[in-house]
């Protein structure tokens, strides 16, 4: 579903972040990303949310070469994706409804049709009743939750998470965790970048680990 | 990868009342005018550097545009007017001879310019009229009754069908000697030439300010979108299409450049109406001027437009520009 084949990246002129990256995610597959800070995990994500392009190798997702994909097709590529970015990213003049709602609402489908579906997701993650709340004050597990929601409400093949438990308590991050394992067992690959060892341990899922810009796979 | 279509349902309760929403319904039935100035939701934020300093700033330049607007068009048709009026009327200027009364040279100039065609209406000036414009000259009660002063006599034209002033002349000069034509057209060259002077300096002024409005707004807006980078990125990177994105955003500074010139337009409305009440027919540009016309108020709403339109092919180009750079 998502390979990566002797990928290399760097910014600018700077020195590569990442060398020679190979490794293939299955359909319905749970991984871990881990390594130290700075090992390049937030540059690998960003290459798997067509954010940035490759210096070298070659990047398919969904059986498509990125490096040949048109730019006017690379939205609906996006929209298999869903993201938790590591700062949430929530819009703070939209409502969590709104903020939810988003990737269905540039789909152009109208309202009706999905705002049913919202209501519900929001309860299942527990913020049924902060939806007409702004992310300026909702706690850091209520904005957690919400970027979670909206990652998943359209429904993503693969759903990539940026330390999503990263400025939670160990129980919050328990609960999260949960979430995620039922999203697999619905039918979405997950990708958890993360640096919490007791969330990798709890969950005894393969870990991809980057280290100094390389890649091994633990497990 | 499973079927997303065949996953069980997820838990949770049924939504829950009053339902949140975008207000897409409520959009859709409102008038055009009014959704175009009342900005219900939208997916760009209305506060913070794309709000109200904005407007302001917008609204501002607007006002400044829609007063030089104002007075390019009112000292045009004072011109026009001025032109007009000077064009429609001439003096005879009969002088004291030797070889005729002045009674029978006034009275014989007045027959002939009663029979003459296109001419309107002849009217002597009083000997008192006379000596009223003489005393800027010669001091007041300086102007005795034996000061031999040529006989004045104003003459209206019909503009539409006027005389040959050049015949006219020769005849004035033949049935009354000592009586001759002025027909202003020194006047009327220098006046028209300094008309025209005051005119292409206010279409200067005019330019300047519409070049500098066109700059600020820009600009404004620019700032305004470089605010709110994040939320277009973030919506580039959840799908969004350029297209969306592109429209979100000009819409939203529709209704900000609409809203800032109206607000601009409104406030030289009303200095126009101050004036004209206050100035009596105010003076501008050190000429009297009549003053904004009724028909001219209309043309002044093209300076919120424009400012709208400016705003949004800003929006716009900036906007797009910024998605080509990203993936």
């Amino acid at each position: 579903m998502i390979r990566f084949e002797n990928v290399g990246m760097r910014y600018g002129m700077g020195p590569e972040v990442l060398r020679d990256v190979s490794f293939e995610l299955a359909p319905g597959s749970f991984h871990f990303l881990t390594g130290p800070s700075g090992a390049g995990k937030t540059s690998l994500l960003k290459l798997m949310f067509l954010a940035v392009r490759p210096s070298r190798g070659l990047i398919t997702m969904f059986g498509q070469d990125i490096a040949t994909l048109p730019r006017k097709e690379m939205p609906a590529l996006r929209r298999r994706i869903g993201v938790v970015f590591q700062e949430f990213r929530l819009l703070d003049h939209l409502t969590t409804y709104e903020n939810v709602a988003l990737p269905l609402r540039i789909q152009g489908q109208p309202e009706s049709a999905w705002r049913a579906d919202v209501m519900e997701l929001l309860a299942w993650v527990g913020l049924g009743d902060r939806i007409h709340a702004k992310p300026p004050t909702l706690s850091g597990g209520e904005k957690q939750r919400a970027a979670i929601a909206r990652a998943v409400v359209g429904q993503p093949d693969v759903l990539l998470a940026d330390e999503p438990t990263g400025n939670v308590d160990p129980e919050m991050g328990q609960r999260l965790l949960r979430l995620f394992v039922e999203l697999n067992r619905l039918g979405t690959s997950v990708l958890l970048a993360t640096h919490d060892r007791s969330l990798v341990e709890a969950a005894g899922a393969p870990e991809l680990v980057l280290k100094e810009g390389g890649l091994s796979i633990r497990g | 990868m499973a079927d997303t279509s065949q996953r069980p349902a997820r838990p949770g309760r049924p939504g829950r009342d009053p339902a949140p929403t975008f207000h897409d319904e409520e959009k859709a039935g409102r008038s055009r005018l009014v959704s175009l100035l009342v900005e219900t939701r939208s997916i760009m934020p209305s506060g913070g550097a794309t709000g109200l300093p904005l407007i302001l700033a917008i609204a501002a330049m607007c006002f400044l545009a829609s007063l030089t607007l104002g007075a390019a068009l009112s000292v045009g048709h004072a011109a026009a007017e001025w032109t007009g009026q000077l064009s429609g009327a001439f003096t005879v200027e009969i002088k004291p001879s030797p070889e005729m009364k002045p009674d029978k040279q006034l009275s014989e100039v007045m027959s002939l310019l009663g029979q003459t065609n296109g001419i309107v209406s002849a009217r002597p000036v009083t000997r008192s009229e006379t000596a009223k414009l003489l005393e800027p000259w010669l001091g007041k009660g300086n102007v005795t009754d034996d000061l031999p002063i040529p006989q004045l006599v104003d003459v209206t034209i019909d503009p539409a069908s006027p005389p040959d002033l050049a015949a006219l002349a020769i005849n004035v000069a033949a049935v009354a000697p000592g009586a001759l034509l002025d027909t202003h057209r020194q006047w009327q060259a220098e006046i028209i030439s300094a008309a025209h002077a005051v005119l292409w300096l206010a279409y200067a002024v005019l330019g300047l300010v519409a070049a500098t409005t066109t700059a600020i707004v820009v600009f404004a807006t620019r700032a305004g979108l470089s605010a709110n980078r994040d939320v277009v990125e973030v919506l580039h990177l959840i799908g969004a299409r350029d297209r969306f994105i592109a429209r979100e955003v000009q819409h939203h500074f529709l209704h900000l450049g609409l809203r800032g010139g109206i607000a601009g337009l409104a406030l030289s409305v009303l200095t126009f109406v101050v004036l004209s009440f206050a100035g009596d027919n105010g003076a501008l540009f050190l000429m009297p001027v009549t003053g904004l016309q009724l028909t001219h108020y209309p043309i002044l709403l093209a300076v919120p437009i424009a400012s709208a339109l400016v705003a949004v092919l800003t929006a716009r180009i900036t906007v797009m520009r910024e998605l080509e750079h990203m993936l």
